[in-house]
């Protein structure tokens, strides 16, 4: 039996790699990755402490044994550390969307890979991307080709697994081909307890002119580090909807890189951090291409003794002429002992630009209460129809429908939770 | 039928610049199926009482009791007192992003009963568009966010939609005249007169007898300085509006002074 170590040891990952049979480039990475783990920085996330989330563990094995998969009726559905499961729609197969396993897709699609793979987020810049990608052991690789148009969502249920020895780093890679339109909606949730953290990486490639609509709902109770990285090509334009209701600490590296001239991207994003959690939420866009537009709207509510950090970072580079780069980063807070920062960067290199943000971090309205209250709502009903205002005006920004419903639903039972936990504590 | 009793209630507010003591000793008998109103001049308490009443937690009581058949309310949050029967329709109703109108007023009704047997949403719309019309409201305004947005004759008649859906036993309207013309002011008049029976009091808040012409009050309280200084029937109002508050105090020989003075 193999003992239980970090994945510290090069002749380990070496190994594992074998087992895996990937090819010379694969393997290459991951000793480039390994290295880094010892010389890259720290990462650095204003006002955002990484350390929890820097001790990543577990084995590194070939799973022999099948984690089940929980019922999903999702396309997509994958335990970490296992075999991805795929059922396309007939709308997806008939498009000619393919999907492959990470593993497989080194085997099938190595141009593909090398071509895409660690090529959004730069992985050797810092230790917690270093270190997934050394040790990355499950994912998923998806190609959308050009000019597809999907009426219905591309769904992916994706689960940590926390159930046993194995290690947790997770991967997608999306491709999403020139001028084609479609929407994720993405579910992440966890198996188990059993390990003390977790790597996510996604990557997004979108090609010019492709539009995507990416909703995610992350409901994680491992301590993770989440990255979510994307890189858009001429005219494309990527819409992000997050759902951050998770219920561990989980830290959230959101980037989109506007490369291609007249690209565009907007992230919407909603958090929740209630008990003694502690999230920490940096979301950044890049202006590089011309005309280029970014948009950041973040809303974030705190309860009990936890904390939510949110730092938005607008950058426009020098040359990226006629650009624009907006965020609003609020934060409320329920308690006397909830921490949470709201903190917008904008890093302006080029004159011929817009710009522009709004911050704040507040409290509950006691008017709002009061009023809501002196019908005979209870105070935690009132308390919950305040916060969803709150995040209503995020929300309501949100196209796709049902991802919006159970957005709505989520933060509804979420709230549930937190507020029981806290009347029970008074 | 319900008895609301103020006795002696003295209320402190406390602020930046210190304690001040607004209701000097209050006493009032109210019972379902009377209508009483209460005049008085500006910042002489009113609405310290009113909200006082309701349980709003900015007004300290130092002395005196407030009860509804017997019973204290003083220990009871605003929201218990509201399911116990009381209602406030506020002089400035807060705005509420995110939650419409009818959702509220449904969350209102449901906090009266039992979990397992919430409004039905037939019976709930039915009664909601019944009360739109007679209140010649737009069906729009439900439908939109809590006071979001509405004018000033907006809010107040929304303030009268909420008091006919949730049907409490005790009505305190704070000033739901001012800023309203003259045909919104019969309508509310309309609104609260639909009200009126056995089981249903109100205490009117209002400067001008106009109101009264069209709620016929059963009696008038006059408040002067953090005090009911006189109470009479309907015709104490009509006295008021040809004479003021000038003539009363001297009358009474109270020593107050009335903020218009100089
Ligand atoms: N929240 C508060 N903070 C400070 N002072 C207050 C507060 N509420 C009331 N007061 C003071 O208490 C006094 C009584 O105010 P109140 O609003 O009860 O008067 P009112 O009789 O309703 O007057 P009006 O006819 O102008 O509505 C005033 O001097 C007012 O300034
Ligand atoms: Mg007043």
């Amino acid at each position: 039996m193999s003992k239980t170590k970090t994945f510290c040891e090069l002749s380990d990952l070496q190994h594992y790699s074998q087992q895996l049979q990937e090819p010379a480039v694969a393997w290459q990475m991951r000793q480039q990755a390994w290295q880094a783990t010892m010389t890259a920085p720290n990462p650095s996330f204003a006002k955002i402490n990484y350390r929890p989330w820097a001790n990543l563990q577990g084995q590194l094995t070939v799973a022999s044994q099948a984690v089940p998969l929980p019922a999903s009726t999702a396309q997509i559905a994958q335990v970490a550390g296992q075999p991805v499961q795929v059922r396309l729609s007939t709308e997806a197969q008939t498009a000619g969307v393919e999907v492959l396993d990470l593993v497989a897709a080194w085997q099938q699609w190595p141009d593909l890979m090398q071509q895409y793979f660690g090529q959004v987020m730069p992985w050797t810049s810092q230790q917690l991307a270093a270190t997934h990608y050394a040790t990355v052991n499950s994912g998923v690789v998806i190609r959308v080709p050009a000019n597809t148009k999907l009426q219905a969502p591309l769904t992916w249920d994706f689960y940590q697994n926390g159930t046993g020895r194995q290690l947790n780093s997770q991967h997608v890679l999306l491709i999403a081909g020139a001028d084609s339109e479609f929407s994720i909606l993405e579910n992440r949730r966890t198996l188990g307890s059993d390990q003390p953290s977790a790597s996510i990486v996604e990557e997004l490639v979108l090609l010019a002119g492709a539009k995507v609509r990416f909703a995610a709902i992350d409901q994680l109770s491992l301590p993770t580090y989440l990255a979510r990285y994307a890189r858009l090509a001429t005219n494309a334009r990527l819409d992000w909807a997050l759902g951050i209701m998770n219920d561990g600490d989980v830290l959230a590296d959101f980037n989109t890189d506007l490369n291609g001239q007249g690209s565009q991207s907007e992230v919407k994003a909603v958090a929740i951090s209630t008990g003694r959690q502690n999230q920490g939420i940096t979301t950044r866009i890049t202006n590089y291409g011309q005309h280029t537009k970014a948009n950041i709207l973040q809303h974030g509510v705190i309860l009990s003794d936890a904390t939510l950090i949110f730092n938005g970072i607008g950058h426009i580079v020098k040359g990226a002429r006629g650009s624009d780069s907006q965020q609003e980063n609020r934060v409320l807070m329920l308690s006397r002992t909830a921490r949470g920062d709201a903190n917008p960067i904008l890093l302006i290199d080029e004159n011929d630009v817009r710009a522009g943000h709004a911050a704040s971090v507040g409290r509950v309205n006691q008017e709002q209460m009061y009023y809501l209250m002196s019908r005979g709502l209870s105070k935690d009903l009132a308390e919950r129809l305040v916060i969803r205002g709150f995040l209503g005006s995020v929300l309501s920004e949100i196209p796709a429908a049902e991802a919006r419903q159970i957005l709505t639903d989520t933060i509804e039972r979420k709230l549930i939770d937190g507020q029981r936990h806290r009347d029970r504590a008074q | 039928m319900t008895t609301l009793v103020i006795n002696d209630l003295h209320v402190r507010i406390d602020d930046e610049s210190g304690h001040k003591e607004i209701l000097k000793g209050v006493n009032l008998t109210m019972k379902t199926g009377e209508i009483h109103a209460i005049m008085g001049p500006n910042g002489t308490g009113k609405s310290t009482l009113s909200e006082t009443i309701m349980g709003n937690p900015r007004y300290q009581v130092t002395s005196g009791d407030i009860l509804l058949d017997g019973q204290s309310l003083l220990d009871q949050p605003v929201d218990a007192r509201a399911r116990a029967g009381l209602f406030l329709a506020m002089q400035y109703p807060a705005e509420i992003m995110g939650v419409t109108n009818a959702e509220f007023m449904r969350a209102a009704i449901n906090a009266r009963r039992p979990d397992d047997d919430p409004i039905s949403v037939r019976d709930f719309i039915k009664e909601l568009d019944q009360n739109l019309a007679l209140l010649d409201m737009n069906e729009a305004m439900a439908e939109r966010y809590l006071n979001q947005g509405f004018s000033g004759g907006e809010k107040k008649r929304n303030e009268i939609l909420q008091l006919l859906m949730i049907k409490p036993a005790f009505a305190i309207l704070d000033e739901i005249d001012s800023g309203l013309d003259i045909d919104a002011m019969k309508v509310v008049a309309k609104g609260v007169n639909s009200m009126r029976g056995d089981n249903f009091g109100s205490l009117i808040i209002t400067h001008y007898q106009r109101l009264l012409d069209y709620i016929e009050p059963d009696v008038v309280h006059v408040m002067m300085g953090g005090r009911i200084v006189k109470s009479g029937d309907a015709q104490l109002a009509k006295k008021l509006e040809a004479e003021g508050y000038t003539g009363l105090r001297d009358e009474l020989g109270l020593d107050i002074k009335l903020t218009d003075e100089n």
